[in-house]
């Protein structure tokens, strides 16, 4: 019995040693192998790279922006620069709340915002976080609130990616690395703000589903509310519109904003605001820059006059 | 609680400190805690028919008792039916009530009768074609005089009900298992460890190969109207290697899991997709059950003698119950059917018991005759496996017929086709493992038994290392639990 356990023993961190060596080659040679548990994203569509790199930078700023796609490509930061609001958008691509949480742990000692502006959405609260885990591993730097994230996740994906993200934070892998600041049609704005090229809007039919609130995001909900209350930032919550289409699959809105108000000041722009879904948007998420300027035009006038 | 679970990995090691260290070698204690913890490895699947279960075992147990005390025979043949039709009387509502119902109303709609006898949400208690087949066998030793009863009721229950076997076999006999269950068992370190290698064998069938394998296999099957043959034929393929790793890996991770507690139980799969005729690969694919049908059904009916005829219909009798035991649908009903007529050849040339040895065995490649043969016959076992997956007799009609076209000789297209082509090499590289491992219990158990320890467990480290990076990402429930 002795031997047994002394085998485990040994076993256990051999084995250990050589998934992480595997898991380091596999990133390192075959990075494009199609469907693999790994998925590093530096540099990836979201421009979380760059958005990180201007933090060191942004101390007291007057609004923090967090949340997800919505985020990034809704809050346009040169409008608000325009009436003298300095802002950083800390958006990334799918950021479920519990994503939120570690980039609050992260950094809103060093921001010190005087208003959080925080976009939830019932996607942001039924996401597993899977897609915007991979995002901020492969792009932050990793510490403690890392694992906690994935643990919280257990998924094997984003232990892997993590791992592999260890390895290049370690050796200074990617510490030279600089991202463009245009992909595609999409142009990184500073501040942190993703416009767009002018293109189609493109319609996706989604079948109606029930917003189902996923436990553990919830949970995360809550200790970002005690998290930004304790650094004495503003909050508004807000939804950011998205078409009619989208919008309409979620069904419960009433519910969801009545549970989310209770919560603070919340505003869903859905209800607030009238856009038309070819008009405003470029596809069923993502308001095109005309829809952006109605966007934030509308949330300006309310901080004003919330102040 | 699946074996392929964070559950089942915290559930065993406590099991396996405390079956080896708080009972202290004590038999007794070492089987309370068995049925203790085969029993709450059934209630995490549904406490609800926990009862059924319990009532099974005691059922099986007094009756077993009463036929060995029974005066006269006619006492005897009263237990004996009792327990027998009270055993089938439960299979028969929980498994096939609703599908005699609706045949039944199905035929007669033909005659032009309409007629409604209402369907009950009748839930298939999982494992309970396995235990009731336990119970079975218990029972027809018993009254053949094969066997004495177990006095022992702590015992006779871990005989049904141990945890490793409990919800998908293989289905164990009481001569075989009952003797190791109530005998002291010592720790054994090669043993083990075999059990671990076995394990880690069995996830890596289920979790890399069977899994995803699934994925396309699903999408296939739910898409086959209007795709290419070739497509069809990818579908079958992956359903092929789905069914088989799927229920060879828990077999494995079962065998690895009893062996942890010092315990061996029968061995259900022997490579069958290197069968060289369909005979062979019924003696090589899912054994406790075959060999279940054969001594408690088919040699009963009289098996091979009384001439061919006789031999002929016993065949198709165990093919046909075969299929219908795997579930209440016509389509296994045609499979088995199918495989009775697959067997025939042979039946009829006595040619049955021709390839009873592993394919080349003590040589590294087959002869062209025999990879002819293994080609053919795995051929033929795509093709059943088409009506056993297919959704209806009607479905698998379809899909074999779309696979008979001129697309049959272009280049499959689905979706994800660059990660299908992933899974396809794995498949790959998971056959070759098995063929070079043909001669062993299973594919891994003597790789690397020459090597240095670094090397072998490097090699452990990559099955782990392919597992993490290739694993679903969702827990997938095994096939044969709906059984």
């Amino acid at each position: 019995m002795k031997k047994f356990f002394r085998s485990i023993a040994l076993f256990t961190p051999f084995a250990a040693a050589v998934y992480v060596l595997l898991v380091v080659l596999t990133g390192n040679f075959a990075a494009g192998l199609p469907g693999k548990n790994l998925k590093y994203r530096k540099g990836s569509i979201g421009f979380l790279h760059s958005r990180l790199q201007e933090i060191d930078t942004m101390k007291h700023v007057d609004i923090l922006f967090l949340g997800s796609s919505h985020t990034y490509r809704g809050f346009d930061t040169r409008i608000f620069s325009r009436h003298g609001m300095r802002t950083l958008n800390l958006g990334s691509s799918a950021q479920s709340v519990l994503q939120t949480e570690v980039l609050l742990r992260r950094y809103l000692d060093r921001i010190q915002p005087a208003t959080i502006v925080w976009e939830v959405s019932p996607a942001s609260l039924i996401s597993d976080g899977v897609e915007s885990s991979l995002d901020i591993v492969s792009n932050d730097r990793n510490d403690l609130w890392s694992f906690q994230m994935a643990a919280k996740q257990n998924h094997i994906t984003v232990y892997n990616t993590l791992i592999y993200s260890l390895y290049l934070d370690v050796f200074r892998q990617n510490a030279a690395f600089t991202e463009d600041r245009r992909k595609a049609d999409d142009l990184y704005i500073d501040g942190g703000f993703v416009q767009k090229d002018p293109q189609a809007y493109q319609i996706i039919r989604r079948v109606p589903a029930e917003v189902s609130i996923n436990a553990k995001q919830f949970l995360s909900f809550e200790r970002c509310l005690s998290l930004i209350r304790a650094s004495g930032s503003r909050l508004v919550m807000v939804q950011a519109p998205v078409a009619r289409s989208l919008y309409d699959s979620y069904l419960g809105h009433k519910e969801f904003d009545a549970q989310i108000s209770a919560y603070g000041p919340y505003y869903n722009f859905n209800e607030i605001l009238s856009l038309h879904d070819s008009t405003h948007f470029y596809d069923s998420d993502h308001l095109n820059q005309s829809g952006v300027a109605r966007f934030n035009t509308a949330l300006i006038r309310i901080l004003s006059d919330r102040r | 609680m699946l074996f392929n679970s964070v559950n089942f990995a915290l559930f065993l090691p406590v099991v396996f400190l405390l079956y080896w260290f708080a009972a202290q070698g004590n038999v007794k204690r070492q089987n309370v805690l068995l049925l203790v913890s085969s029993y709450f490895f059934y209630a995490c699947w549904d406490y609800r028919f926990l009862f059924l279960l319990v009532f099974s075992t005691v059922l099986d147990y007094s009756t077993g008792i009463k036929m060995h005390e029974a005066k006269t025979r006619a006492l005897k043949r009263f237990w004996f039916w009792l327990s027998i039709s009270i055993n089938v009387g439960f299979l028969g509502i929980f498994k096939y009530y609703n599908f005699f119902t609706e045949s039944f109303a199905d035929g007669l709609s033909l005659l032009g009768v309409s007629a409604n006898f209402g369907t009950l949400q009748v839930i298939l208690p999982v494992g309970i074609s396995f235990y009731t087949f336990h119970g079975l066998s218990y029972v027809i030793d018993i009254y053949k005089d094969r066997i004495p009863p177990e006095k022992n009721f702590i015992d006779y229950s871990v005989f049904v009900s141990f945890f490793p076997l409990l919800v998908a076999g293989p289905i164990e006999r009481a001569t075989h298992l009952l003797p190791q269950i109530v005998r002291s068992r010592e720790f054994d370190y090669a043993k083990a460890v075999d059990g671990l290698r076995q394990i880690l064998w069995g996830l890596f069938k289920k979790i890399v190969i069977a899994d995803n394998c699934a994925e396309y296999a699903n999408m296939i099957f739910g898409n086959s109207a209007g795709a290419s043959g070739s497509t069809l034929v990818a579908g079958a393929l992956f359903f092929t290697f789905q069914i088989y790793c799927d229920f060879s890996g828990y077999s494995d991770i079962a065998l690895g899991t009893a062996r942890l507690f010092g315990i061996d139980l029968l061995r259900n799969f022997a490579f069958p997709y290197f069968s060289r005729d369909i005979a062979e690969f019924w003696r090589r694919w899912h054994i406790s059950l075959s060999t279940w049908f054969r001594d408690y059904l088919y040699i009963p009916l009289g098996g091979s003698r009384g001439g061919m005829w006789f031999k002929v219909r016993n065949t198709f009798i165990i093919f046909l119950v075969s299929g219908f035991w795997h579930g209440a649908n016509w389509t296994f009903i045609a499979w088995g059917l199918l495989n009775a007529l697959f067997i025939m050849p042979s039946i009829l040339l006595k040619t049955n018991r021709v390839n009873l040895e592993i394919a080349a065995k003590g040589k590294a490649l087959p002869t062209l005759r025999e990879a002819g043969a293994i080609l053919t016959t795995f051929c033929l076992t795509v093709l059943a496996w088409i009506v056993f997956r297919a959704e209806s007799l009607g479905h698998a009609a379809t899909y074999i017929t779309g696979i008979f076209t001129r697309s049959l000789f272009t280049i499959p297209r689905f979706e994800r086709m660059d990660e299908a082509a992933v899974t396809m090499y794995l498949v790959l590289a998971f056959l070759v493992v098995e063929w070079i491992g043909r001669e062993q219990q299973y594919a891994i158990a003597r790789v690397g038994a020459a090597w240095p320890r670094t090397a072998r467990w490097a090699f452990y480290s990559l099955l782990i290392f392919v597992l993490g990076m290739f694993m679903q990402t969702t827990e997938t429930p095994f096939i044969y639990f709906q059984f």
